[in-house]
């Protein structure tokens, strides 16, 4: 694992205008993603995972604005190895749309709403290739490797000579391919689609491509989903609760398979999800979020043995476990605050136990108490 | 007085499929087939499974809220299968449910105090001012305030909502209640929460439940003994931790996929090919022969009964308690999801 980082949150602020007043979504979000991790984003409903995701898409629509903070996005060439840097919070839209789906993408919660009900599986993952890939080489290797299929059938000498001609003319044109017809890329991308279902382990890609969305169960879909985001080797892979609607045994499924790609394609990926349970079968880093900010972020193991917030400990113990008898469940007081009016100072303090009058008053600052484990607290839980 | 609150024999909830211009049956789901079922008093009867599996159809029916299509309903060895007006409204006195989405079970034009005042009034219980204190001591049972009592749905969380809705469910002092997926829509926190007030008014009450739930770790918590229901057939029976003690091995399958948050357990899971099969034409035989790795050709041709294999835990499986879940047969789950994917 590299120290090199892919993804740096800083201080984000997203507020949503809205006619009952303002609501702070997100008060100065930090997060880190190093190359390769895979990262668990977790919290309650509004604590801001799904908008941390979006901004870092830029999906905030209004009334929600991203109104400061920085993204910053450590993208590496695919070719020259170069690291490049981008801000993603000040990008164009246009510089966006070379990002969105191509470099980072994004997986969602419900597999029945997301794929396009009228169009082919296999079109609409071929749309993402061919309109982010260059496809001139892959068509020329189509052609010659349809030709080499013709030739292995070929009978007479004649027809032979000819298709050969053919297949060093097109080999010639590998080192500088030119531009291909719409038929042929359209033809090539779909190859890629199936290659791309059968790297999800899709049953019978060939058939899928054709198929309809209603025609696949939640899990096939949600399969069929990854695919498309993984189809132009995205750097950052986002997976916004993408289990939360599957079943069990099926949500073990998907979750073998991002485990598998993850050491199979070297993408880094970001895990947002409410179950501690997912985030202890996939992670490696946690995040943890509570109404609009970091509260903290360590490796999994660590959040496990010894969580440094009072927030993270209440949350972790008030889960019932399957593997341990409790007569009652230790709760934390209260409800989530609300994001108009949130409380001053430490966000949870209404809700802690350990508060005391300068969690009231002050925020407390995302810092690194032990190596390798940030918390922002006053009174962090100290063993 | 016997111990037993509820006994179902034989339960079958079928619904039928209409096609074609006529609207012509076509066929049928079957959504809970041949349930037979005992909660005793005081009891929790948790019930799991994966979507679709019957769970709520078979909550439901138990309840009367719908017609069984055959079998039989026992309620304090009551037959109720068949009453209808005012006796069926008696009984019913007796059983409540909480639904899954308190939102959608509050009506939004409706006061606090009226919602969970209505089984009251309409009962014959109580109105006026009787009625509002009721409430306000119900209210106050789960946590709320007399400052709640005028206010409408939206203006609540949607934990306290659920709170309402079991105030509601309280009022009449039921002996029963179905708890039909009640914490799946809160957070973690409010879950917690919720889960220790229904113990709490249990205890209280003196309540029977029957906890529906797809959360296996909640249930497990809520209940003193496990059905493990799967394609409308209940496969496994238990009084014991089925974390430790699993006979069927659906059940084996479907605790070993439950994510555990703690890294020492992780990576364990046994993942089980394919997806539940349609309930219209339900595999025949033994339903889970397709998805398990130990099926042998009995299993295509005989429907295993729910047979005792010693202090109560019941099991649908020919071969309970013949099975090693050990380190080969997880071997083997792989292979055999390693087979359906290639």
């Amino acid at each position: 694992m590299s120290d090199e980082l892919v993804l740096h949150v800083k201080d984000l602020y997203v507020n949503f205008y809205t006619y009952e007043g303002i609501v702070k979504a997100l008060d100065g979000v930090e997060m880190f993603l190093r190359r390769g991790d895979t990262m668990g984003v977790v919290g309650e409903t509004g604590c801001g995972k799904s908008v941390t995701a979006k901004s870092i898409l830029r999906l905030i629509e209004a009334p929600g604005r991203l109104d400061d903070g920085q993204i910053l996005f450590f993208d590496q060439d695919f070719e020259t190895k170069e690291t490049i840097e981008l801000d993603l919070a000040k990008l164009e839209l246009e510089e966006m749309l070379e990002i969105r789906g191509n470099r980072i993408s994004i997986v969602f919660q419900d597999p029945a709403t997301y794929p396009n009900p009228v169009f082919r599986i296999g079109d609409q993952i071929a749309e993402v290739i061919e309109l982010h890939q260059n496809l001139a080489m892959d068509v020329l290797y189509m052609k010659i490797a349809k030709l080499e299929l013709t030739l292995s059938e070929a009978t007479s000498d004649e027809n032979r000579a000819e298709i050969e001609g053919k297949i060093s003319y097109y080999r010639q044109q590998l080192d500088d391919p030119p531009e291909p017809d719409k038929k042929s890329m359209r033809e090539a991308a779909k190859l890629k689609a199936i290659e791309m279902l059968r790297l999800v382990r899709m049953p019978a890609p060939e058939q899928v491509v054709n198929q309809y969305p209603h025609e696949l169960s939640g899990g096939m879909r949600q399969r069929a989903l990854i695919a498309m985001s993984l189809a132009c080797n995205p750097s950052i892979l986002i997976c916004d609760e993408a289990t939360t609607a599957l079943d069990v045994t099926v949500q073990a499924q998907v979750l073998l398979l991002l485990n598998q790609l993850k050491a199979e394609i070297g993408t880094s990926i970001i895990v947002i999800t409410h179950d501690m349970g997912v985030v202890a079968e996939t992670c490696n880093w946690v995040n943890v979020m509570y109404a609009g900010t970091t509260v903290e972020s360590c490796a999994t193991e660590e959040i496990f043995a010894k969580p440094l917030h009072p927030y993270t400990a209440g949350l972790l113990i008030a889960v019932p476990k399957l593997h341990e008898v409790k007569d009652r469940l230790p709760q934390i007081r209260g409800t989530v605050p609300n994001l108009i009016t949130p409380p001053t100072g430490c966000r949870f303090h209404p809700r802690c136990d350990y508060a005391t009058s300068v969690c009231k008053e002050k925020k407390p600052l995302l810092e690194e108490l032990e190596p390798g484990h940030w918390v922002a607290c006053h009174h962090p839980l100290r063993s | 007085m016997s111990e037993l609150l509820i006994r179902t024999e034989d339960l079958k909830k079928h619904f039928p499929l209409t096609g074609g211009v006529f609207r012509k049956v076509i066929g049928k789901v079957h959504a809970v087939d041949g349930v037979n079922l005992e909660i005793k008093k005081g009891e929790t009867l948790g019930v799991v499974g994966e979507s679709g599996c019957g769970k709520t159809t078979l909550g439901r029916t138990i309840l009367r809220l719908m017609e069984p299509t055959s079998g039989k309903i026992y309620f304090d060895e009551e037959d109720i299968t068949e009453l209808k007006g005012r006796a069926l409204r008696k009984v019913r006195f007796n059983m409540q449910i909480v639904f899954q989405d308190p939102m959608a079970s509050l009506d939004p034009r409706v006061t606090i105090k009226n919602s969970i005042g209505e089984p009251l009034v309409v009962n014959g219980v109580a109105k006026g001012r009787k009625m509002r204190d009721m409430v306000l001591s119900l209210l106050e049972k789960v946590g709320l305030t007399e400052a709640h009592l005028n206010r409408f749905p939206h203006e609540f969380s949607g934990g306290q909502r659920q709170r309402i809705c079991i105030a509601r469910a309280l009022a009449l002092n039921p002996k029963f209640v179905v708890m039909d997926e009640p914490t799946s829509s809160t957070d973690v926190s409010v879950q917690a929460q919720t889960l220790n007030l229904m113990k709490d008014l249990q205890e209280e009450f003196d309540l029977t439940y029957m906890f529906i739930s797809h959360n296996l770790s909640v249930v497990k918590h809520m209940s003193d003994s496990l059905a493990v229901m799967y394609l409308g057939k209940i496969v496994e029976k238990t009084p014991y931790d089925i974390f430790r003690k699993s006979l069927h091995p659906y059940t084996f399958a479907l605790v070993s996929a439950v994510p555990i948050p703690d890294p020492e357990f992780s990576g364990r899971a046994v993942i089980l090919a394919g997806e539940v099969p349609s309930p219209i034409n339900p595999p025949p035989g033994c339903r889970f022969y397709p998805r398990c790795i130990f099926a042998q050709n009995v299993c295509k041709m005989e429907e295993p009964p729910l047979r005792d294999v010693g202090g109560g835990h019941l099991v649908a499986c020919h071969f309970a308690g013949e099975l090693d879940f050990g380190a080969s047969a997880q071997q083997e789950y792989a292979d055999s999801f390693g087979d359906s994917i290639a």
